[in-house]
């Protein structure tokens, strides 16, 4: 008897009408949104809602060649480890395709590997103001510059942002306050 | 003359009754049929089976650079019922290569899409991962995700649980071996088997008793699937109707595939194990696509009777159910006779779990139901299969469980603590992603019962002085860590007229000037009740809100002692924020969730939010860091290395009714509490108690050192603190006639340092110091404060 060999054949078009069958299984429904209190999950937005990603500044400063000492990082890449440079690269790909909580996604992957780089919140920043969130955009830039020690560069980056956020919020007094403080990190940056 | 009637015979007399009621019968049964075959088509062309949603853990995330021993690697690839083959030949297996592992992982579909099957090396440093290759593109990769474990499932109280599978994606040996075992004929007869019953008969007779069921699994499956388990011949007739109903509308393949899905295959407490889906990852924790002939072949066996041959708890009789089961592959040509062998030989190959219950990781299970309650209805997490990504990272977890366990045992040794009367609870937290790793709700982590981490409140004693010193050294114009604060005995009369009088944990006073730090570590009562009583007890208050605690505790003078009561998960969420450097993230258990399909449905992001100053939380790190290395946590350092920097805080109730400790390394706060369910005192201090397990804890967990970033502002001063001052005073570093080497950096805000402090970072003579005092033993027990006034000119 060669069943298996029966079998094997018959399970071919078993799969082949499996497909030709509508589902039995009628997709559930989408759930409501979530209350948007913090700590709720964030409805999973509609790609194509956001606005192209801008990039934050402290990657395009452009300083000077460091005298003497080992020099604070002034990029992404000179900070952090392949690991979090190809996450963050992948981050960048979904936010360009307009899929911000995708690439939101990306960078807090990049968080579990190197939790106290300032770089990766200073991203995840940039990312919640391109999708309207000046709270979260200000707090993760607060959080940046708790990590970042004596980087000028980054916190130069974290406040650029935090004058944009609060600007988006309305606030004109604070993201002056913010841009100037921004100016002075980047005069340090000059210095060096 | 009347004709004698003739008589005609009895059943020709009935004979019209009984045309009418055969005719009746048969319009009845007709009826009765046509009702039965819309049952039976109704059934199997709706949504057979209601699906549990399924929970999975974070996935495994190598990397280079990553600090994972290759045994912690390997480890983890067992758990998730990984194979050692050489070669790495498929999804699912790996192989030790010198210092390196080789590595096939399993496709699967995340809530971010679908990942491929990748073959890849990973090359060790040490405890380290050197470097990362894939061996199918001949390229280095930097990281790489393993699919997740599958961790348990949501289902309703009582209920059935199952993974659906498609024919055309098992190992072809098992539906042929079901044929094989269960059913002969299957894909000759017309849902019944005249011949099979037959011989069942033949056998029973023979036998004296029942031995074989006569069944197809055409009816096994209407009987599952339609019908009750009456053993009557109504039901009987029944099924062999719904049978040959069945047979006559679909076709072979697909009676078949539900069958897969459908057949009962074991119990977990309330869930009952249904279809070879769930069943391989129930006995094998693996897909059962990767099942191997002797696995598949105990799977088949179990069909006959999954209690009666459960290969946990009668191993034996599993085995040589199996064995016979791979006999019956040989004969029907499945496996030759070296592979038969080779198969009846191997070992049953079931993963660890009691009898009782295997869900794995109840009490986090509960966590994530917690936390998708209001997002989504009951009947969407246990009908619509839907796919849950949690945060539960398994070796945490799995450390966690055996650490509190034996932890707690180990402490009902001590001869004072009465047997079997200790509870426990643990939380570990990642702190810059706020994500919980593991939890365990009691000291039998399998038993689902009463979940102490998120629903025992507790008595919080000492963990909430630091709540205290933070709110004091957030005004650095008065609070530095060095201020001279009061410990001397303590009267405050309540609003109700009551005199409340706290005392010290040694029953006395440690003087009026004893450095703030240093009633921090010591965790001395009435400094730090004065002192919340100086910085007012509504920014107490404040603070402890802020750090994310949810209740409204009153603000009361034992409040700064502790007199609040909280979830050791509570705990762990103010903990994570001082940990954080006063950024409170929420605490998460989930990251996503999708429908069956994978299309995503909400995702659960890091938010953050500044809670406190990140100076005054440094400041206050720096003493909880203290704490661990000189004050009542310092027996941490006989299991943890002493270049390991922690912090953290003792916590012991009224009458050592709670054992707490609360404490961080670098990347993971963990919290453990103590004590018995009665709430009567289980005769053990935070330090006793809590810090053991605490400290096993982090030590199995490989913790990184907790030295935060120093936030802008603040600055640095050398001192002496204690009683270093008096040792080798001759030294290089010699200031003042102070051995300098053993000067400690000690941060202050900017602008606030005290005035006068002798600083050893500046080597200039200090004048003359007077060290003929008293020797270091002498002054242990005098006034605390007689060295703080050295540490000024």
């Amino acid at each position: 008897m060669n069943l298996l060999r029966l079998v094997s054949a018959s399970l071919l078009l078993a799969m082949l009408a499996a497909c030709a069958t509508p589902s039995r299984y009628p997709p559930p429904q989408r759930m409501p949104p979530p209350s948007d209190s913090s700590g709720a999950p964030a409805p999973w937005p509609a790609s194509g809602e956001s606005r192209p990603d801008a990039e934050p500044g402290a990657g395009s400063v452009a300083p000077e060649p460091e005298p003497e000492g080992p020099p604070p990082p002034r990029t992404v890449a000179e900070a952090s480890g392949p690991a979090v440079v190809a996450l963050l690269g992948q981050a960048d790909t979904k936010a360009r395709e307009g899929q911000p909580e995708q690439a939101a996604a990306y960078v807090e992957r990049a968080v579990a590997v190197e939790p106290r780089n300032p770089f990766i919140f200073q991203r995840l920043a940039a990312l919640r103001l391109d999708q309207g969130e000046p709270e979260q955009a200000e707090a993760m830039a607060r959080k940046s510059n708790s990590l970042a020690g004596d980087n000028p560069y980054v916190r130069a980056g974290n406040w650029k942002l935090i004058a944009e956020a609060r600007q988006m919020r309305g606030d004109a007094a604070g993201a002056a306050e913010a841009r100037s403080r921004s100016q002075v990190y980047l005069s340090q940056t000059r210095g060096r | 003359m009347p004709r004698k009637k003739k008589k005609k015979p009895l059943y020709r007399r009935l004979l019209p009754y009984l045309l009418v009621l055969a005719c009746a019968l048969l319009a009845v049964g007709a009826v009765y049929t046509v009702f039965l075959d819309f049952q039976v088509r109704e059934r199997f062309e709706g949504a057979r089976w209601t699906l549990p949603a399924k929970v999975y853990a974070q996935p495994i995330e190598l990397y280079v650079g990553q600090s994972i021993s290759r045994h912690r690697l390997t480890d983890s690839l067992e758990r998730q019922g990984y194979r050692q083959l050489a070669n790495t030949p498929r999804p699912g297996s790996f192989s030790r290569q010198g210092s390196s592992v080789n590595i096939h992982s399993r496709a699967f579909t995340f809530w971010d899409g679908a990942q491929a099957a990748e073959r890849f090396r990973v090359s060790f440093n040490g405890d380290r991962i050197s470097g990362m290759r894939s061996l199918d593109r001949e390229t280095d990769i930097p990281l790489q995700r393993l699919e997740p474990m599958l961790i348990g499932s949501i289902y309703p109280t009582q209920g059935e649980d199952r993974i659906l599978v498609k024919l055309g994606d098992v190992p072809p040996m098992l539906p042929a071996g079901l044929i094989i075992v269960e059913d002969r004929q299957f894909m000759e007869h017309h849902g019944v088997s005249p011949k099979g019953i037959l011989r069942a008969a033949i056998a029973n007779a023979k036998a004296g008793r029942v031995v074989q069921g006569g069944s197809t699994i055409t009816q096994q499956l209407v009987k599952n699937f339609y019908l009750n388990n009456d053993q009557t011949l109504v039901r009987k007739g029944k099924e062999a109707i719904m049978a040959i109903l069945l047979d006559a509308h679909y076709a072979k393949e697909n009676i078949l595939e539900a069958y897969l899905n459908e057949v009962y295959l074991g119990q977990d407490g309330g869930r009952a194990i249904h279809g070879f889906g769930l069943g391989s990852y129930f006995y094998f924790r693996k897909p059962l696509e990767e099942l191997q002939p002797e696995e598949l072949a105990l799977l088949v066996g179990m069909v006959k009777g999954p209690s009666y041959y459960n290969p946990r708890r009668f191993p034996d009789r599993a085995r040589k159910r199996r064995n016979l089961v791979l006999e019956m592959f040989r004969d029907a040509g499945f496996l030759n006779d070296a592979e038969t062998t080779r198969a009846q030989n191997e070992p049953l190959g079931v993963s660890r779990g009691s009898s009782r219950s295997t869900t794995q990781y109840p009490a986090f299970i509960d966590l994530v139901k917690k936390q998708l309650k209001g997002h989504y209805r009951d009947s969407d997490l246990t009908e619509e299969g839907l796919r849950v990504f949690t945060t539960l990272d398994p070796f945490v977890q799995e450390t966690l469980e055996e650490q509190v366990s034996s932890g707690v045992e180990q402490l009902e040794r001590r001869g004072d603590v009465e047997k079997k009367s200790l509870q426990a609870a643990a939380v570990v937290t990642s702190i810059e992603n706020g994500r919980v790793l593991g939890l365990v709700g009691g000291r039998d982590a399998s038993y689902a019962g009463f979940n102490r981490a998120l629903d025992a409140q507790r008595q919080i004693g000492s963990l909430m002085k630091p709540v205290v010193y933070l709110t004091a050294l957030e005004d650095p114009s008065k609070y530095s860590l060095v201020t001279p604060v009061d410990d001397s005995p303590l009267q405050v009369r309540q609003p109700n007229g009551d005199i409340w009088e706290p005392e010290n944990y040694d029953h006395r006073s440690h003087g009026t000037h004893v450095p703030l730090y240093q009633a921090l570590v010591h965790s001395y009562n009435l400094a730090t009740s004065r002192l919340a009583l100086e910085v007012g007890l509504p920014r107490v208050v404040e603070n402890l809100k802020a750090l994310g605690y949810p209740g409204e505790p009153m603000a009361v003078p034992s409040l700064a002692l502790g007199a609040v009561e909280m979830s050791p998960l509570e705990v762990a969420q103010i903990y994570n924020t001082l940990a954080g450097g006063g950024y409170q993230t929420p605490l998460l258990a989930i990251q996503a969730v999708t429908t069956r399909e994978g299309e995503p449905l909400s995702r659960y992001s890091l938010k953050t939010r500044r809670a406190v100053n990140e100076q005054s939380v440094y400041l206050l790190n720096w003493a909880m860091r203290r704490v661990v290395r000189e004050g009542t946590a310092r027996s941490a350092y006989s299991r943890l290395p002493s270049q390991l920097n922690l912090a953290g805080k003792t916590g012991t109730s009224n009458d050592l009714r709670d054992s707490w400790f609360a404490g961080y390394s670098g990347d993971a706060v963990a919290v453990v509490w103590v004590g018995r369910d009665d709430n009567k005192p289980g005769k053990l201090a935070g330090a006793s108690g809590a810090l053991p397990l605490w400290s096993g804890i982090m030590a199995e967990i490989g913790p990184r050192s907790f030295d935060p970033p120093r936030p802008e502002g603040l600055e640095v001063r050398e001192l002496l603190l204690g009683d270093d001052r008096f040792r080798g005073s001759r030294g290089p570093n010699s200031v003042g006639g102070r051995d300098c080497s053993r000067a400690v950096k000690v941060p202050f805000v900017e602008d606030y340092v005290p005035d006068g402090l002798i600083d050893c970072s500046e080597q200039e003579e200090r004048g003359a110091y007077d060290e003929s005092v008293t020797s270091p033993e002498e002054r242990r027990d005098e006034d605390d404060s007689n060295w703080l006034r050295d540490l000024f000119r």
